[in-house]
């Protein structure tokens, strides 16, 4: 094949000063290429991961857009009677939430918090305390897509699962809070900023979910927050009911530290057992809770009361942080609690346990016994669509 | 290079989860939108329409109602599956309700839209 004399002139004519330049640039230019074309396989590569994933979803799925949501005032109520050490308190509790659906997308939800905890002052009658009030949560949610709703506003720390799916009275099987509940959520249990987060299945086996979220510094009594950012990341074996996940919170105030934890639950089809533990550490220390329910749905006697009753047991151990300063605890605690709830019907729940906490100050006896309630109101005409 | 690359790679990320939001949403609204075997058969007028009729109708009703009945088991199952880790199954309450419930509990307890669709027709037929 014959070359173009007039490229070839050229060529010869610039190839000392081309070439030194070639030489000089060439590891730089392979360097970037071969890095832009491991980035660009890393894509492709994911975009092939992620590609059957997305599609696995089923088509035959239901139609429901024709249902229109309609406004919800709900939450749960109780008063909870707790002798801790001998000294009896007194806790009404009132937790309201309010559900408004904007639209297909759209969710506005808020959740207040009416609490007291009344105690017998010496010298004086009766049980006095004063309400608390709070206002847990207030956040604007839209479902983007299937695989990913952004809220903003207040929300719930998204740190391991009690301070957002176990926490309200009529869920929890035992009514004390676990210890280490306050590690990673901030003060008054939640965030203000943004979040995202989302479910999504990944194969036939296993669901994935997901939370990320900024907080912002917030010393108003009502709403405080930390600054700080973090995650939770979880995944759900759908046939076994088993689900595990890690948390991780970054601080970004004060002392620039890190708080993780991680969380189990199985609740097997083959018997009414529930199990779930929670693990966490954090400059203030660290520690875990490990719980099993047990409906006694299976047991031969009195069968009509008996699958309304179930039996709970909790283990918990908090470990003091290194620097006393920081600490949540003042000392490494043990709790061991065990309980009997019974469900009445649906939302309303007796409740009772005992607990015995362990620590180098003295031991104690922590009772409860209490009523808790699941209130649901429709604001709006819930038949008319 | 180096920026159209990175370009390449978002767009790429981008367009991947548009495509199957797109895809499936066609999927359901054809779904939606064909029209059940029975109502084919209920715009024809005569003795001898309906008589060729009657039988693809009830042929329609039973396959229609086979679905509507695994449909509404596999939303049993899945609310077994998620709702009920945490809580009893609530006592029925009107559609509109349970709508607003279900997308309540779709970002608490991050269900998956799939999930969240078989349960609120659970629910609510």
């Amino acid at each position: 094949m014959r070359s173009n004399p007039t490229i070839s002139r050229l060529a010869r004519s610039n190839l000392p000063r081309c070439g030194s330049s070639i030489s000089r640039r060439s590891p730089k230019i392979s360097r970037r290429f071969a890095s832009t074309s491991i980035a660009c396989l890393l894509t492709l590569a994911l975009h092939g991961i992620l590609t059957p994933i997305l599609y696995s979803q089923e088509p035959q799925v239901p139609v429901v857009d024709d249902v229109k949501p309609v406004p919800l005032l709900t939450g749960g109520a109780g008063f909870i009677t707790t002798f801790d050490g001998g000294q009896p308190h007194l806790g009404p509790i009132v937790t309201p939430v309010v559900l408004l659906p904007l639209g297909q997308r759209w969710l506005f939800e808020a959740r207040g918090d009416f609490e007291a905890d009344l105690v017998q002052v010496p010298g004086e009658r009766g049980f006095h305390g004063m309400v608390v009030k709070g206002l847990d949560y207030a956040q604007l949610d839209f479902i983007a897509n299937q695989y990913m709703t952004v809220s903003v506003g207040r929300f719930l720390t998204p740190f391991n699962i009690y301070n957002e799916r176990l926490y309200p009275v009529w869920i929890r099987n035992l009514q004390t809070d676990p210890l280490i509940l306050p590690i990673g959520i901030g003060p008054s249990n939640a965030s203000d900023g943004a979040m995202v987060r989302g479910g999504f299945q990944a194969n036939s086996t296993f669901d994935i979910n997901y939370a990320f979220y900024f907080s912002s510094l917030v010393t108003t009594t009502a709403v405080d927050s930390n600054r700080f950012a973090g995650g939770r990341a979880g995944i759900f074996v759908p046939k076994t009911r088993l689900e595990f996940g890690a948390s991780f919170q970054h601080s970004l105030q004060d002392v620039r530290s890190n708080s993780f934890g991680f969380h189990a639950i199985w609740e097997p089809f083959t018997l009414p057992l529930e199990m779930r533990a929670e693990y966490a550490s954090s400059i203030q220390g660290s520690g875990y809770w490990a719980e099993a329910a047990y409906r006694l749905n299976q047991v031969p006697v009195f069968r009509q009361q008996m699958r309304h009753a179930q039996v709970v047991a909790r283990m918990q151990q908090a470990f003091a942080a290194t620097i006393p300063a920081n600490s949540l605890f003042d000392q490494n605690m043990k709790l061991f609690e065990a309980g009997v709830n019974y469900y009445f019907i649906d939302g309303l729940k007796a409740t009772s346990s005992y607990g015995r906490q362990f620590s180098a100050s003295g031991n104690s006896n922590l009772w409860t016994v209490g009523l808790t309630y699941r209130f649901l109101f429709p604001l709006g005409n819930a038949w008319r669509n | 290079m180096r920026r159209n690359a990175i370009l390449f790679c978002v767009l790429v990320l981008l367009i991947n989860p548009a495509i199957a939001t797109i895809a499936q949403e066609q999927a359901r609204s054809a779904n939606a939108t064909e029209p059940p075997a029975s109502s084919l058969s209920h715009g024809s007028d005569g003795a001898s329409a309906n008589a060729t009729a009657a039988a693809p109708s009830a042929s329609g009703e039973k396959e229609k109602a086979a679905m509507e009945s695994s449909l509404r088991i596999e939303g049993e199952k899945r609310f077994r599956t998620n709702c009920s880790r945490c809580h009893m199954a609530p006592h029925k309450f009107p559609p509109r309700v349970m709508a607003t419930a279900v997308r309540h509990m779709r970002v608490r307890a991050t269900l998956t839209d799939e999930d969240m669709r078989f349960i609120l027709y659970y629910l609510t037929r």
